[in-house]
């Protein structure tokens, strides 16, 4: 029998990428074995390590729908090594999975709740599959309303601009916000930062989850406008990036006091976080 | 549990019988240091030897480890795990090494466990050895360990003197007892008494007492107190603590690449070290050295504690004999539990 090991990634293939924006494009990916492809299920929120080999490994969201069986995605901005020789790599090359890793937004706790997703810039890829969880027809009866706020700075800095302004506003039940920083040719929706857009929108915080990822500036100030609106620390969960190497709890690296963020987290509730040492 | 005794001109011989079914991994001398590694002759082994500098988790989780080979081509990609775990004996691991293993054990072993690591402890003896001087630096039994019992070996040997008092403590290591009953003579009377005469000799040796009763309490409400900034004024951040550290697992993971080929690597790292935490955006959740050197004293002595219940420090004092500013972790202790809150 051949025993799991679990730093060992799983082949696969790039078989399309979408340019999102000017530094972030996203790749998805297939599992070369079709059984491990057939067999790989993830949550809203998991991430994993994408390998390319002779480079290095670097941890990334899985911002494909976990409904999705025939392929997962990753978006992924041009950073560092790891990250510009994946932006390099064209469709048929092989690079290596392994996942999916740590936890996941509270999807069960949120059933039968609104959901308000607050996302900036590539912000939005752990919290793309959250919403198309939520509204994939098997799931769709078991959550109430979801309120979409997303911005960036340019409309150029908008990532998956077909389901931001096709695919979710004509959901039933869903309704987007999109904002950018600064006035544009041709933009005809609204200008300004996050969190002045949702002091203006002023969602309401009963029977709500707040799930909210972006620059942190931005999380800093959202979070002052949600507590003025009368949102609870309890209800509101963000994702929460460190150097990682392993994934797995081994390594040592991405702890934030006795918590591992690549096994407790990425996901953290708010309440939970203020109990941490603010090492992150 | 079998009892015996071992009279000490035979442990040559117990060791090349050990050596016909197995890798024998022994301390050995390499200048003025132990270290621990595979031996080709029984007689390498130097059995009273003074504790090794690098402590023996390195048979376990070496320094550096090539962990698969990979080749790639447009079409192909071809990925060739590499798991080594002859079956062996690790001879002579002190009791503080011994509860060492038991602290990677939590971390390596937790699910999903770490398959080189688990293969090597799965196809390894452990044959502990009782201490039979105390270092200057040491302070286990502030752990509940004592430098006289062999938890978590498979057979354990204490010197009494012209004999060696053999412990078969798990299946596995009585089957290697029974198995040469001519090595033996059975166990005398009285040895209990002696035991603990040389225990109570050994622990009144210690230089420096330690209590670490209501410790992670008491560091959770310092957290932010002075102390560490102080305390990290004098560290250089070189990580030689870490290094010599049977406990620490920190590791990074790095490709050694040829062309289209090449061997994925894994190395011990150091949370001392500023680039550790680096983000590729520039931000360093610690930045600075009390946050890092802070890190390190609580993850030995609480946070391992919080997250898996066994202390992450066995009080082995390598840290203390070895860093090079003398920041002692002993002391560490008796000021952080007598700082006010
Ligand atoms: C949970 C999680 C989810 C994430 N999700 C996403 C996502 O969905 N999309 C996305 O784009 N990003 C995501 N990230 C961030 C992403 O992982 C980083 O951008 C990525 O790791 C950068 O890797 P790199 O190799 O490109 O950069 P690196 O080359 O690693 O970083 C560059 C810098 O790091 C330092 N460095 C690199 N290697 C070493 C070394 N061996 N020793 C010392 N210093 C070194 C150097 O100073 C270098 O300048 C996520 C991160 C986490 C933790
Ligand atoms: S922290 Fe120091 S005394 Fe404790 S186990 Fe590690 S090296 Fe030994
Ligand atoms: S050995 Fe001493 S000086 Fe070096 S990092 Fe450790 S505490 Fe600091
Ligand atoms: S990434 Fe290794 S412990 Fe979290």
């Amino acid at each position: 029998m051949k025993v799991a090991n679990p730093l060992l990634p799983q082949p696969a293939t790039i078989i399309d990428i979408i340019q999102e924006t000017g530094d972030v494009k996203t790749f998805r990916v297939v599992l070369d074995d079709p059984d491990a492809m057939a067999a790989w299920r993830h949550r809203p929120g998991q991430t994993a390590m994408v390998s390319v080999f002779g480079v290095g490994e670097a941890m990334f969201c899985l911002a494909s729908s976990p409904t999705s069986r025939d392929w997962i995605e990753f978006s992924i901005r041009r950073a560092g090594k790891v990250t510009t020789a994946i932006h390099q790599l064209e469709p048929g090359a092989k690079i290596g999975v392994r996942g999916p890793y740590g936890n996941s937004f509270p999807v069960e706790a949120m059933r039968g709740n609104d959901l308000l997703v607050i996302g900036g810039g590539i912000g939005l890829a752990p919290l793309r599959p959250l919403v198309n969880f939520m509204i994939a027809p098997e799931n769709r009866k078991d959550y109430g309303n979801i309120e979409i706020i997303y911005g960036a700075r340019s409309y150029g800095d908008l990532c998956y601009k077909e389901e931001v302004f096709r695919t979710w506003p004509e959901t039933p039940g869903v309704t987007v916000w999109t904002t950018i920083d600064a006035p544009e040719e041709g933009w005809e929706g609204h200008v300004g930062f996050v969190p002045a857009y949702v002091a203006e929108i002023k969602p309401a915080p009963e029977n709500k989850f707040v799930a909210i990822c972006g620059p942190p500036v931005m999380i800093k100030f959202t979070l002052k406008e949600l507590e003025k609106l009368g949102f609870k620390e309890e209800q509101i969960y963000t994702t929460l990036e460190m150097r990682m190497k392993c994934g797995i709890g081994k390594c040592g690296r991405c702890n934030i006091g006795a918590k591992f963020v690549c096994r407790d987290g990425p996901v953290f509730n708010l309440a939970a976080l203020k109990e941490l040492p603010p090492e992150y | 549990m079998v009892l015996k005794l071992l009279k000490k001109e035979r442990l040559l011989s117990f060791l090349e019988r050990l050596m016909q079914k197995f890798l024998l991994v022994a301390p050995v001398r390499e200048g003025n240091l132990t270290v621990y590694r595979p031996v080709k002759a029984a007689a390498e082994v130097a059995v009273d030897a003074p504790k090794s500098v690098v402590p023996p988790k390195e048979w376990f989780f070496p320094q550096t480890e090539e962990i698969y080979r990979y080749a790639t081509s447009k079409e192909n990609l071809v990925l060739e795990e590499n798991v080594l775990a002859p079956p062996a004996v690790l001879f002579g691991v002190r009791p503080c090494d011994l509860r060492s293993f038991q602290v990677l054990d939590a971390v390596f072993l937790q699910e999903p466990a770490d398959r080189y690591y688990a293969a090597r402890r799965e196809n390894t003896l452990l044959i502990g050895m009782s201490c039979n001087t105390a270092c200057p630096e040491c302070f286990c039994t502030a752990y509940g360990i004592s430098p006289l019992k062999g938890t978590g070996a498979d057979i354990h040997l204490t010197d009494i003197g012209t004999a060696y008092l053999v412990e078969a403590l798990t299946p596995k290591g009585e089957e290697i007892v029974l198995q040469d009953p001519e090595f033996y003579e059975e166990k005398v009377a009285g040895i209990d008494e002696a035991l603990r005469a040389k225990e109570q000799a050994l622990t009144a040796e210690f230089a420096v007492q330690v209590a670490v009763t209501d410790l992670p309490a008491k560091m959770a409400a310092l957290f932010n107190h002075p102390y560490w900034e102080e305390l990290s004024r004098r560290c250089l951040g070189c990580g030689i603590c870490t290094y010599v550290c049977p406990t620490c697992h920190c590791f990074d993971i790095t490709d050694e690449n040829r062309g289209n080929t090449g061997k994925r690597l894994r190395c011990w790292d150091a949370c001392l070290f500023r680039d550790y935490t680096l983000h590729t955006s520039g931000h360093n959740p610690r930045h600075a050295l009390h946050q890092r050197l802070r890190n390190r004293f609580f993850h030995k002595l609480k946070y391992n504690l919080d997250r898996y219940g066994i202390e992450g420090c066995v009080g082995c004092g390598r840290c203390v004999a070895l860093c090079p500013v003398n920041i002692d972790i002993r002391e560490v202790i008796a000021t952080v539990r007598g700082l006010q809150v």
